[in-house]
């Protein structure tokens, strides 16, 4: 006899990607349409914005309400959809599979999009989240190169994206601002969305030659270094800015224009996942694995261990810059002080939660960490409790994090399953 | 396994359209049985007050007095059954959010108070940094915000919606430079200042000015810094003590101040040292002890010695927390004032949030004279209030004494 778990296991093993995809998106179809109606024959003041978590913790006595909502609107077409539409997406999928895996992951890609669009359409603060943990995505990943594949431990990530962030408001604000701090805008305002990922890439340069600084003296050694070496960076970094009168010293910059939304988050996002995915799955990452396990062995079999190190910790600021600016121009202000050790801390749990080595352990740490610590928001001081309890349990029971040392491979996600 | 295969087994172990059926019927059961109970709270028009508060992170205790005015305010209202607008009573509420000390965190708060809670108004965040930042996302969505705290002259400029409740550097610097020059009839002083931290350099910068606009180039005779959590200032301070100096200006948060000063009288340091309303928290005499006895600050209001509304809240506070409320409490509910007095005074209460925060945030920009604890107020264009300063002077029991009271001119 079965469990009832597997017997579920068993009616959904035959699903494929894309029908879970298409099930996402009918449940936020659902709620687009109905969700307003639904929620108030539930009681619900409005549509309970984080799967009615908040409302359940804020209001113990809409918790059946909330529950009857999520059940209704999300549960229910998402299993439905994605049951029905098996073998449709199944043929699809194996139609897909013939072609190349870019295409396939672009359509899967679109779809997803598309769903998250129409989720995040219903609010405003949803939308913050979305793109907020889009970027903790970023950081993660990029921080994961180092201390994941590379197997170094670097504290100066936090001085790398507030490299980009500056960087990246620094340019747009000069081209397309009128800013107190620079003046009239020296292009035409009218270009800045387009020319925004430029901006991106020039914050991300200047973290790489950021990192640059710190690998010259820190490779000569290993081990820990390289910790103190980058905190010390990070250090530098944070008082550099505070003493830059034209970036607005400790005080900050302020009123970044509004490029980044959410397709541009997205598609930041989704160019980190998939360029860091295929650099850690090349030969360089290969070596990389090499150097981590055993220098002298990698240097043996003719790694040249130098240059990949320094190439990897350049990669890896680079996407932190990236994420930087992302991060500027999503908050609109950023202040020396927001790039401290805290955000360290944050950055540093959220890739030990997920796991080390792993591309998707980095998106379901950065994930749950930030929808988490959002969604125990009404519970204030316990929330610090909470969160670092978790992380104690996953420290103990799975000490290399949730999902560790596997390769992410698209084709594998997105194979027909029946 | 191929697709026929998979079919059968599928089905030998489940039969998946009943299995579906069934949760439909009870997800449809449940939640129509909660509906029907839950439908008394229904959708009623409820005016909500937005808190957006430090409760965690660096300054735990700023989040805690700002709570603590929000909860008597409510309570004085609840006792009032309610904001009376137009003839008829609304329910308040209260939405308090914890910001963490951190900027994309009071953004997060302001962003989830806007759109998820609908509220009207949103009293903080408190610190500028948070401030400025929340302050942008209250402007775009056309929604009043009055931050009781923040200094930085950025939060309000440019943007309409928002309100602070406190004076501003660029009078409180001048305020000091002349406190002291008519005071002590001193022409050389000396500052030390957090140069990493926005408000004691801001502060710093503003004394400076006005400092030299009355004595001439030359005559502030040591303008020393240090960064934030530094806790060793001995360097600093015998430049200052060599340098010639009558006065030393300290704008500094209350931990930095008990250091300085009782570094400064070990170094052998003879003059008075003044600060700026950063000192207004109880704990700075905690950790300061004697070596602060006798010490001059400007601030927003003065705990011993207060007359009327200002000692009635005091006494309210201390009796329901246990101890002398600070500054930030005590703008807090002057905010708190500030915004009931603008609904009553916005005309009606439509229930269309969007129509209500417009006639709520024009009936703030009216308010003249407004008679706070902390002072009479009544707001430029910019929303920052034109208010008097208060020179405390620490008394030999520790306790803060009014000493005069400084108005813009």
């Amino acid at each position: 006899m079965k469990s009832p778990i597997d017997k579920i296991k068993q009616l959904f093993n035959t699903t494929p990607l894309l029908a879970w995809l298409l099930g996402w998106l009918a449940a936020a179809l659902t709620e687009y349409f109905i969700g307003d109606a639904v929620s108030y024959y539930l009681g619900l003041p409005r549509i309970p914005v984080l799967f009615g978590c908040l409302l359940a913790l804020k209001k113990p006595l809409l918790i059946p309400g909330a529950t009857g909502y999520f059940l209704l609107i999300y549960l229910l077409p998402f299993f439905l959809v994605a049951r029905l539409c098996r073998r449709p997406a199944n043929y699809l999928a194996s139609l897909l599979a013939r072609g190349p895996v870019s295409l396939a992951a672009i359509i899967h890609l679109a779809l997803f999009y598309l769903a998250l669009h129409i989720w995040a359409d219903i609010s405003d603060y949803r939308l913050l989240l979305l793109k907020l943990t889009m970027v903790a995505v970023m950081l993660t990943l990029s921080l994961n190169v180092i201390n994941g594949y590379m197997g170094e431990f670097s504290c100066s990530h936090p001085g790398f994206m507030a490299l980009g962030a500056y960087t990246a408001s620094t340019v747009t604000l000069r081209l397309f601002a009128d800013d107190k701090l620079f003046g009239a805008p020296l292009l035409s305002p009218a270009l800045g969305p387009y020319l925004f990922p430029l901006a991106l890439i020039c914050g991300g340069i200047v973290a790489a030659l950021g990192a640059v600084v710190i690998a010259i003296p820190s490779f000569r050694t290993r081990g820990d270094y390289l910790a103190i070496i980058s905190l010390a960076f990070l250090f530098i970094v944070k008082s550099l800015i505070e003493n830059l009168e034209f970036v607005g010293g400790p005080r900050g910059m302020s009123s970044q224009p509004d490029y980044a939304g959410l397709p541009m988050v997205f598609l930041g996002m989704v160019s980190c996942v998939w360029i860091i995915n295929n650099f850690v799955c090349s030969t360089m990452g290969k070596a990389l694995c090499a150097v981590r396990d055993n220098e002298t062995a990698a240097e043996a079999m003719t790694v040249n261990t130098g240059k990949t190190k320094i190439v990897t910790f350049m990669f890896g600021a680079f996407w932190a810059g990236v994420a930087g600016g992302l991060f500027a121009h999503i908050i609109r202000y950023v202040n020396p002080g927001s790039f401290g050790i805290q955000r360290l801390a944050e950055i540093l749990a959220m890739l030990y939660f997920g796991g080390l080595n792993s591309v998707t352990g980095s998106i379901i740490g950065a994930v749950s960490i930030n929808i988490l610590s959002e969604a125990l928001r009404p519970l204030e001081l316990f929330k610090w409790i909470i969160i670092p309890l978790l992380l104690i349990m996953v420290m103990l029971f799975r000490p290399t994090g949730l999902v560790s040392f596997t390769e992410f491979k698209a084709e594998k996600l997105m194979r027909p399953r029946g | 396994m191929n697709y026929s295969e998979s079919e059968t087994k599928a089905k030998k172990f489940a039969v998946p359209e009943s299995f579906i059926a069934c949760i439909v019927v009870i997800t449809l059961v449940v939640s129509l049985g909660i509906a029907a109970d839950s439908l008394a709270f229904g959708r009623r028009t409820i005016i909500r007050i937005g808190i957006n508060a430090p409760i965690t992170g660096d300054i735990p205790k700023v989040g805690e007095g700002t709570k603590y005015a929000a909860l008597m305010w409510l309570a004085d209202i609840e006792k009032n059954n309610g904001i009376e607008v137009n003839g008829k009573k609304y329910p308040v509420e209260l939405v308090i959010e914890d910001n963490e000390s951190k900027a994309e965190s009071a953004v997060k708060a302001n962003t989830k108070m806007i759109t998820e809670d609908e509220v009207l108004f949103i009293v903080g965040p408190q610190s500028s940094k948070q401030a400025v930042p929340a302050g942008d996302v209250a402007n775009n969505y056309h929604t009043p915000m009055i931050s009781p705290w923040s200094t930085n002259p950025d939060t309000t400029s440019r943007r309409p919606y928002v309100f602070r409740g406190c004076f501003l550097d660029p009078f409180q610097g001048p305020v000091l430079a002349n406190f002291i020059t008519e005071e002590f009839k001193f022409a050389k002083a000396a500052v030390l200042y957090d140069v990493s931290s926005d408000y004691p350099k801001g502060l710093a910068e503003f004394f400076k000015q006005a400092w030299e606009k009355s004595h001439g180039p030359g005559s502030l005779v040591a303008f020393e810094s240090f960064t934030t959590k530094d806790t060793d200032f001995s360097s600093q301070l015998s430049k200052i003590i060599k340098s010639g100096a009558q006065v030393l200006f300290v704008p500094q948060y209350y931990n930095e101040v008990a250091l300085i000063v009782q570094q400064a009288h070990e170094l052998g340091w003879q003059g008075p040292i003044v600060g700026s309303d950063s000192w207004g928290s109880a704990e700075t005499v905690n950790l300061c002890g004697k070596d602060c006895y006798g010490q001059f600050f400007s601030t927003h209001y003065a705990a011993a010695g207060a007359k009327g509304a200002t000692k009635a809240f005091i006494d309210r506070y201390q009796k329901e927390h246990g101890y002398v409320p600070d500054d930030v409490a005590a703008l807090t509910w002057d905010s708190l004032g500030l915004v009931r007095n603008a609904i009553e005074n916005c005309g009606r209460i439509t229930g269309r949030i969007k129509k209500d925060r417009e006639a709520v945030r024009d009936a703030m920009a009216k308010i003249k004279n407004f008679n706070g604890i902390t002072g009479n107020m009544t707001f430029t264009e910019e929303g920052d209030p034109i208010k008097c300063a208060v020179i405390v002077r620490i008394s030999d029991k520790g306790e803060y004494e009014f000493y005069k009271s400084v108005c813009p001119e």
